[in-house]
């Protein structure tokens, strides 16, 4: 399909959305299936409340209240012209002016959003959901091995496209106790043990979404990777890293995704923590959701990783909760070390990744804090690379939001990365980002941060090569 | 892998998945908790009591009077013994050749389960009332021939063959709204909070430092009600809440969204549950126990709308100082409408009255009848019971209704079914 269709599909499903519902208001999908204001499930979109994440774990539904008759229920009742119209989403986003200075330059450049999403989803019973993204990118980083990296525009599959089943009543016929609870099969007694799933996500996902910090539903948006071909070279090479929270990057320099010698970036974001791989998760709610256990398992790179999370959910008393989550998570084969002979070429060995890490997240009235900390070891090195690459490395992520007024959102973000890698190249980071985000209204929201590099500024450095960028940008829902 | 092969394999992964997920049937619906029944021949379902009987509730300390008991022995020596036994073990003479038996009241986990609206729903309906009647019990409809008060003392009185010395309350006995309380823990914790105070994580964002915030439920101020100012709800008027939602009237953050709902419709839970729910929820809160009797506002029949009742109604709305809040034209921009707070010293907004199909209580002519006459405890929304005929009130309704702009709304609404 063209990119043009594509662009024209989605503003032709936003212009029959603006004409089907009858008071001309223009909402994203779950708010049209559902019926419900956008700040039921969002302390702000995207970020998720409570309850969202409840509604998520549901297989994106109300907890407790699926529609018995799923679709066909849907067709029947709403036609189906509305049925698609309400499982479609559009979602535009992107910084449209940067200025960004460094001791070596000023740059003030106007750029389109950097993507736009269409959403589809929808139950298709109580215990089945399906959920898919098509995305469209005018200026993605690529890279091949005869270019280099280069810029191009993408549209395809985004970043998750995943079917979601409850599997309690599989449990059941095994002979686990069951019990029905608005619509959808729990395995376990009232007043006893409980259990919701184990819910199977397989598909392109992302399983942090379950996460106390989950990578996927960030209200300060990512900035992108910038690249240039420096005089007297023929590729491109990464000028500057995309500022991007820090706790859930490689963390690693010097490491290659592939034999085609593209670099796996130290602020790609990676493993369990990444922004949607293909792979199955399986998780499960126990005592009403008192406790979420997940395990899974997704393709990286040549390898793929495994991962285990358990998370505890506290409070929801006098305007307040809390949540704290722990991970662990090996990957298998999913970098090549550096060619011990020359550090420019991926090497014939494949090394492990393991992580480990916490978060947690505290909600208090209009605060809402949260913060995780990920430590990752490189295993299974070239011995001719010890004393040269760095097998550890961390990463720290602190954010508060504070919703000041009804439509203005503000938030700060502190990233700290301790760099493993090769120890010639590997440069520590820290950067402060504020924001302010406007709403006016639910579903639409501007926004301006500036995200400040507090490290010493090194120009053949991509983690600190320069000092500030300031982005105004957009984050619409329709 | 190759990617393709991840692919395959996480498709395949959810095919199986499916594929087993069709094969195994679902658990029983028959049975709302999914507990296993000690004694399936017993005349015991775990069913909640239906609406009409769900507001049935003994006073504490009725429990545990001696009068009461005692009064109940005797009713209960002449009408229960001879199928439940003199000492409520279900043995009496008749009851040991009923197809159906009768429970042992002597079961202390059985009887802990079981609510009082429950109870009483039993005694008064009998065998008659599905799942009973299929289930092929005998037991007679006492509710002609018994009294409530008897009615309520043969219950306390059975009460004493399970040994349980305090009242037969949800505090006492938590077992009783266990369902309710896992489905509140699932679906309503979040906004309401953990203890019912409204006090969840996500009121303060979902409307901040404005009202409407999740309602409390162990205060008296429901808003949505069909009893009088000042009395709490019905569990039918918390079923219609549960059911419909409660639709958001506007706000600064609002435009494109309002009027839709703060408060998600959860009709899709099945009525049992939903049933199970508000057991649970008026558990937060002793004195939906301690009120001795349920009052509901009476609606009369609507009359015909006329020309002259639209201008009494227009007249009304100014007399009753109605524009002072909801404005000349209706749409909430009244000289007051800026300092309006609600009693928890939020800023509420008046409704907006040109758009029917946003009002938290309904749009019906008989909703805004009920509204004009119960008010919205908590809100600056006053209750018009005292200060307003009846007739007078039809009129106010009426105008209400015709702010809209649709002539049809206001003149059809004559034309519609009884009042409730």
């Amino acid at each position: 399909m063209s990119k043009r269709l594509v662009l024209l599909v989605a503003l032709v499903a936003t212009l029959i959305g603006y004409v089907q519902v009858k008071s001309a208001e223009a909402v994203p999908a779950f708010a049209r299936q559902y019926d419900v204001q956008c700040n039921a499930c969002h302390t702000r979109p995207p970020r998720l409340n409570s309850f969202g994440e409840q509604f998520h774990l549901m297989g994106f539904q109300m907890p407790s209240a699926a529609r018995p008759d799923g679709l066909l229920g849907v067709f029947k009742e709403d036609g189906p012209a509305k049925a698609v119209i309400d499982s479609l989403a559009l979602r535009i986003v992107g910084g449209l002016f940067e200025y960004s200075t460094s001791p070596t330059e000023t740059e003030r450049k106007f750029e389109p959003p950097h993507e736009i999403a269409l959403f589809l989803t929808r139950a298709i019973t109580p215990d089945l959901t399906f959920y898919a993204e098509i995305e469209y990118e005018p200026k993605t980083l690529a890279f091949s091995h005869e270019r280099g990296f280069f810029t191009k525009d993408r549209l395809g599959l985004g970043k998750e496209a995943f079917f979601m089943l409850n599997l309690g009543r599989v449990l059941g016929a095994l002979g686990a106790p069951t019990m029905e609870m608005g619509g959808m099969t729990m395995v376990g007694r009232h007043g006893g043990f409980n259990m919701h799933g184990p819910m199977v996500m397989a598909g392109k996902i992302d399983p942090s979404t379950n996460f106390s910090y989950p990578t996927n539903r960030q209200l300060i948006l990512d900035t992108e990777t910038e690249i240039e071909i420096e005089p007297g070279h023929e590729r491109a090479e990464v000028h500057r890293f995309a500022v991007v929270p820090y706790a859930f990057t490689s963390k690693f320099f010097g490491l290659f995704k592939n034999r085609d010698g593209e670099p796996q970036l130290a602020v790609d974001q990676v493993m369990y923590n990444t922004r949607g791989e293909p792979g199955a998760d399986f998780h499960a709610m126990f005592m009403n959701n008192l406790f979420l256990g997940q395990v899974g398992f997704l393709r990286e790179n040549e390898g793929f990783n495994t991962y285990g999370v358990w998370r505890i959910n506290l409070g929801e008393s006098r305007g307040f909760t809390f949540n704290a989550s722990a991970l662990v998570n090996w990957g298998f084969g999913v970098n090549r070390a550096p060619d011990p002979g020359d550090e420019h070429d991926p090497g014939a060995r494949r090394v492990d990744r393991l992580r480990y890490g916490i978060a947690a997240n505290a909600r208090w009235k209009q605060l809402d804090v949260y913060g995780a900390l990920i430590w990752d070891r490189i295993v299974n090195l070239p011995r001719e690379l010890e004393g040269r690459f760095d097998r550890t490395a961390a990463g720290l992520t602190i954010q508060a939001d504070y919703l000041a007024h009804d439509q203005l959102m503000l938030s700060t973000r502190f990233d700290q990365l301790w760099a493993g890698g090769l120890k010639d190249d590997k440069r520590d980071g820290s950067v402060l980002t504020l924001q302010a985000k406007y709403y006016p209204w639910p579903n639409v929201a501007f926004f301006v941060r500036d995200s400040v590099n507090l490290r010493a500024f090194e120009n053949e450095n991509p983690l600190r090569s320069w000092r500030n960028q300031v982005f105004v940008g957009i984050d619409w829902d329709f | 892998m190759t990617t393709r092969g991840w692919w395959l394999s996480a498709i395949g992964a959810v095919a199986v998945a499916f594929g087993l997920w069709v094969a195994t049937p679902r658990s029983s619906q028959a049975d709302v908790t999914g507990e296993p029944h000690e004694d399936d021949k017993a005349g015991h379902a775990h069913v909640p009591a239906p609406v009409e009987y769900a507001d049935a509730h003994m006073p504490p300390g009725v429990w545990t009077d001696p009068a009461m008991i005692a009064r109940g022995k005797e009713i209960y020596a002449i009408k229960c013994a001879v199928c439940h036994g003199d000492t409520g073990d279900g043995k009496g003479p008749a009851g040991m050749v009923l197809p159906l038996k009768p429970p042992d009241l002597r079961d202390k986990a059985g009887i802990a389960e079981m609510r009082d609206n429950y109870w009483f729903w039993r005694i008064s309906e009998g065998g008659l009332v599905d799942p009973f009647k299929s289930k092929g019990s005998a037991m007679p409809a006492w509710k002609d021939d018994l009294s409530v008060q008897d009615r309520w003392a043969v219950i306390a009185y059975q009460h004493t063959f399970s040994g349980h010395q305090g009242p037969h309350v949800p505090w006492e006995h938590p077992e009783m709204v266990l369902v309710g309380r896992d489905i509140y823990e699932m679906a309503c914790v979040s906004c309401h909070g953990a203890e019912g105070k409204g006090d969840g994580s996500v009121g303060a964002t979902l409307s901040p430092r404005r009202a409407p915030q999740p309602r409390d439920f162990t205060t008296s101020d429901f808003k949505f009600r069909s009893t009088p100012s000042g009395q709490l709800p019905t569990s039918g008027d918390l079923l219609r809440t549960i059911t419909e939602g409660v639709r958001g009237s506007g706000g600064p953050l609002t435009f494109g969204l309002s009027g839709h709902r703060i408060m998600p419709s959860f009709r899709q839970m099945p009525i049992e549950q939903r049933l199970e729910l508000i057991e649970y929820v008026k558990s937060l809160n002793p004195r939906f126990w301690e009120r001795t009797e349920v009052k509901i506002v009476p609606i009369p029949q609507p009359p015909p709308v006329t020309p002259e009742r639209l201008a009494r109604g227009k007249q009304l709305y100014a007399d009753a100082e109605c524009l002072a809040c909801h404005g000349d034209t209706g749409r909430g921009d009244g000289k007051s409408a800026p300092e309006l707070k609600d009693s928890l010293k939020l800023p509420i907004v008046a409704t907006d009255l040109r758009r029917p199909a946003r009002f938290k209580n309904g749009s019906r002519p008989e909703d805004i009848y009920r509204t004009l006459v119960t008010g919205f405890a908590g809100t600056p929304m006053p209750s018009y019971a005292d200060s307003l005929e009846p007739d007078q009130t039809w009129d106010l309704v009426y105008y209400v209704l015709s702010l809209s702009g649709d002539p049809g709304r206001a003149a059809g609404a004559s034309g519609r079914g009884s009042a409730r």
